[in-house]
């Protein structure tokens, strides 16, 4: 693609411009959905920018004793990670940026902010706020070995390892959703995980360790933090739509181009909007586990699932290359 | 990691009131706790000296928001006996009928208050709104949502018109309704099953022990129940079961506070119907006649005890309350030890802590006995300086 | 967890719970215990109220009127001045006034910046 093109693309539409807007339309649907489902009223549209913008004018505070370069540059680092990652995912149509394994890119992209997250809590001086850290990092052992296995057998039977390319081979082929059953549940679970959200915002647990790592974050370091928070929705939600539901693309072909385009947009937004309903519901319907039950269920449920999983498909990929 | 002192309050999301615990933890486990509890004192034991019997009500109604009227009745009743006063019935049965509600209501926001503690907000949200109900009843019944001015030493002061009653009896199948759901919900949900299970357990030989009170000795399989081994007002009329439990965890706490609450709606509805007529007080008199004396009764948190003591005068001597919280803590520090940092919230909030209640005491200086006053800015000084320290001056 | 996701469903189908002030006001029950009123032409001095207050609000201060009680003429003495700050809303200066002079209305405090408007 041409330059110019690809400018507007990064930074206007479906770029960033368009990804702050759509971080903050997500927001606003899931707290709006959470609230009704818990029959109160619940934010009005603007709400979510509103707090950012109140969030980046506020004073930054600096415990004492605390290194202030690593302090500001985390939250930097954790939202230009996620919003990379997003850039790869297919969104009208393939990704310009695609690539063979620029999937493995996108997961290790997405571990970034809960490892900045770790590192705030450490770097704290706090001891709410190294005891949430140190919950981060054992929750990222937890749930990333299924987490990434699911989302690799995509992979595996599709043939690819680009995520544009196996959005692709679903359109003939059918959705991931309806052949890898298994695989999308945990890869939901694993998702909501990620975002720590209820049940899994262990190292949030504000009845317990006030704020965990995010005890100390003030200003606009608070308002990037969340922000990455907003952005990784968006982005982990494109992720698996894309993935398992076949991402902007409808299961036949339009002829003209630009018609296919929007179509293909409009499949996009339809298709993160049901997996943000589906994750809300998650969030309002259950309570926060302990991060040692969480270790058990993880072991044991999501694991041997996602090796049940692994085990299916290895079998329908050698019945087919057998046949 | 090692030893780390996590210092939970005296200002923290956990905790609705100000407490002290420094909890010395290994990791994720609790190896050590210190107590603090004298956040709240405010002197009305001393204050309720110098008021006679009718101003000296509305004062002890105010010791806690919750459990306000128990603190009322409680001294009422022990008046009254000091005087040799007989109680109308009809009087005893609208005292039965608020304080029945005022159990309901703090069972009801124990509920929504533990469901938040564990991070599911969803029934925190349900159960507060069905609170709504009972605070509409209470309204109307009594003119305020809290600290209802109902008791006076003789009687009541305020009656029941027939209309009030049928509306009353009308909203109370909903809240019957509300009430079994959450009872379904509690028993069924995974996640709150997996927090309150097996945490803070209590066998019956340590709670007769360390002297729990309430909910927490009745889920631990202790049948005692102040409203059925010492009565008052108009509990030996009504026909009502004490429950109890066996688990002595969390769980057995929840199942003894929902039980709880479907019998104080049996006992609210059989006072209504059968509420009997008559005058709605007696006057007192203006002396009481040298006596002393330990008034109980049954709290929604368990048994509260005011011992009081009148020498012939119009006003008390000596009025010594003993809250069910203050008798809890011991539990508390006993239960918590080997249990996660997730468990501290929990554990805590299963024994209904009302710090109002149990700041009866507090811990001066031991050195020394300056007396002086301190400006408002020396006073923060001085407030920055203590904490940083880390402790007592 | 099949009765927590039904009652969300039907939540989200359903108007929420909560009252939204200022543009629907909370009902008022009768006999709430809300704004204090004097009623000077009822009261006749006898600083009962100011003996049965237990927060000590009610002060008397000298003022001499003549005020019609029963349909016999009498001089009144003192009447009773207010601290509204350290009223409790108790309700016992009401219940001991022989004369009904002092009530309290079914109306809640308002809200704003000026001390004197709020506590009435």
């Amino acid at each position: 693609m041409e330059p110019l093109l690809l400018g507007i693309y990064i930074l206007l539409f479906p770029g960033f411009l368009f990804l702050f807007a759509y971080a903050f339309l997500l927001q606003y649907l899931d707290r709006k959905i959470a609230a009704r489902m818990q029959q109160r009223v619940g934010p009005p549209l603007l709400q979510p920018f509103a707090d950012f913008i109140k969030m980046l004018g506020k004073e930054v505070i600096d415990p004492a004793g605390v290194d202030r370069k690593a302090f500001d540059a985390a939250p930097v680092v954790a939202l230009a990670a996620a919003m990379t990652a997003y850039l790869y995912i297919p969104i009208v149509g393939g990704s310009p940026f695609a690539f063979q394994g620029d999937l493995v890119l996108v997961l290790y992209l997405l571990t970034l902010p809960t490892i900045a997250l770790f590192l705030l809590g450490w770097l704290s001086r706090n001891v709410f706020s190294s005891v949430g850290g140190v919950r981060a990092v054992t929750m990222l052992f937890i749930y990333e070995v299924p987490f990434f296995l699911a989302l690799l057998m995509p992979a595996l039977m599709a043939g690819s390892w680009s995520i544009s390319e196996i959005a692709l081979w679903q359109q003939e082929h059918g959705w991931f959703a309806l052949l890898q059953p298994i695989g999308f549940v945990v890869g939901l679970i694993g998702l909501q995980a990620k975002l720590e959200r209820q049940p899994f915002d262990i190292p949030e647990a504000e009845t317990e360790i006030v704020a965990g790592p995010w005890t100390e974050l003030t200003g606009r370091r608070l308002a990037l933090m969340h922000l990455t928070m907003q952005v990784m929705l968006v982005a982990g939600s494109g992720l698996i739509a894309a993935l398992f539901l076949g991402g902007p693309l409808l299961p036949w072909n339009i002829s003209p181009a630009w018609l296919a385009t929007i179509a293909g947009f409009l499949m996009f937004l339809g298709k993160t909007l049901v997996i943000l309903v589906i994750l809300a519901s998650l969030k309002v319907a259950t309570g926060r586990i302990r991060i040692d039950q969480l270790n058990d269920i993880g072991w044991k449920y999501l694991a041997s699932a996602t090796i049940l999983q692994v085990g299916i498909v290895l079998l329908m990929d050698y019945i087919r290359v057998g046949t | 990691m090692p030893e780390v002192i996590l210092p939970i309050g005296p200002q923290h999301p956990a905790l609705k009131e100000p407490v002290n615990f420094r909890v010395i933890v290994d990791g994720e486990t609790i190896v050590g706790l210190e107590l603090d509890v004298s956040y709240t004192h405010r002197g009305i034991e001393k204050a309720a000296e110098q008021r006679d019997f009718i101003r000296v009500v509305p004062l002890l109604e105010r010791v806690c928001g919750i459990c306000s009227h128990a603190h009322a009745q409680a001294f009422c009743t022990g008046i009254e006996e000091i005087m040799q006063l007989e109680v109308p019935p009809r009087a005893q049965y609208l005292r039965t009928i608020v304080a029945e509600l005022e159990r309901m209501h703090s069972h009801i926001l124990w509920l929504g208050v533990a469901a938040h503690v564990v991070g599911f907000n969803t029934l925190f949200m349900w159960t507060w709104r069905d609170r709504e109900t009972t605070q509409d009843i209470l309204e109307e019944m009594t003119g305020n949502r809290m600290n209802y001015g109902m008791n006076e030493v003789g009687g009541v002061r305020r009656d029941l018109s027939p209309g009030q009653i049928r509306s009353i009896l009308s909203r109370l199948p909903k809240l019957e309704e509300q009430i079994g759901k959450y009872v379904e919900m509690v028993k069924g949900e995974e996640t709150m099953l997996l927090r309150f299970r097996g945490i803070g357990k209590l066998s019956k030989a340590e709670a007769l022990r360390y002297g729990t009170v309430g909910p927490t000795a009745r889920a631990s399989g202790v049948d005692y129940d102040v409203r059925r081994d010492d009565p008052s007002i108009a509990y030996p009329e009504v026909p009502w079961k004490v429950v109890t439990d066996t688990n002595g965890d969390v769980y057995g706490r929840t199942l003894v506070r929902i039980g709880e609450l479907q019998e104080s709606l049996g006992i609210i509805r059989y006072c209504l119907e059968h509420l009997p007529e008559g005058q709605i007080y007696v006057p007192a008199p203006k002396v009481a006649p040298k006596a002393e004396i330990l008034s109980r009764y049954e709290a929604p948190r368990g048994e509260l005890a005011h011992f009081i003591r009148t020498n012939g005068t119009d006003k008390v001597d000596r009025i010594d309350i003993r809250t069910p919280t203050l008798a809890n803590w011991t539990s508390v520090t006993v239960s918590l030890v080997n249990q996660n940092i997730a468990d501290i919230p929990v554990i805590v909030a299963a024994i209904d802590p009302c710090l109002s209640c149990t700041s009866r005491i507090t811990i001066l200086s031991e050195r020394g006995r300056r007396r002086g006053e301190m400006s408002w800015a020396q006073l923060v000084d001085h407030g920055q300086r203590f904490y940083r320290e880390g402790g007592r001056s | 967890m099949s009765g927590v996701l039904l009652e969300m469903l039907e939540n989200l189908c359903s108007k929420p719970f909560t009252i939204l002030y200022p543009k629907e006001k909370v009902p008022i029950p009768k006999g709430f215990r809300g704004k204090i009123a004097i009623i000077d032409e009822k009261c006749i001095g006898c600083s009962r109220c100011a003996k049965v207050c237990p927060a000590e609000c009610i002060t008397m201060v000298p003022d001499e009127t003549e005020i019609e009680v029963k349909g016999k003429k009498i001089v009144r003495k003192k009447r009773p001045v207010l601290k509204f700050f350290r009223c409790i809303r108790c309700g016992l200066c009401e219940q001991y006034c022989p004369s009904e002079a002092i009530v309290m209305r079914c109306q809640l405090s308002e809200c704003g910046p000026d001390k004197e408007v709020v506590v009435q």
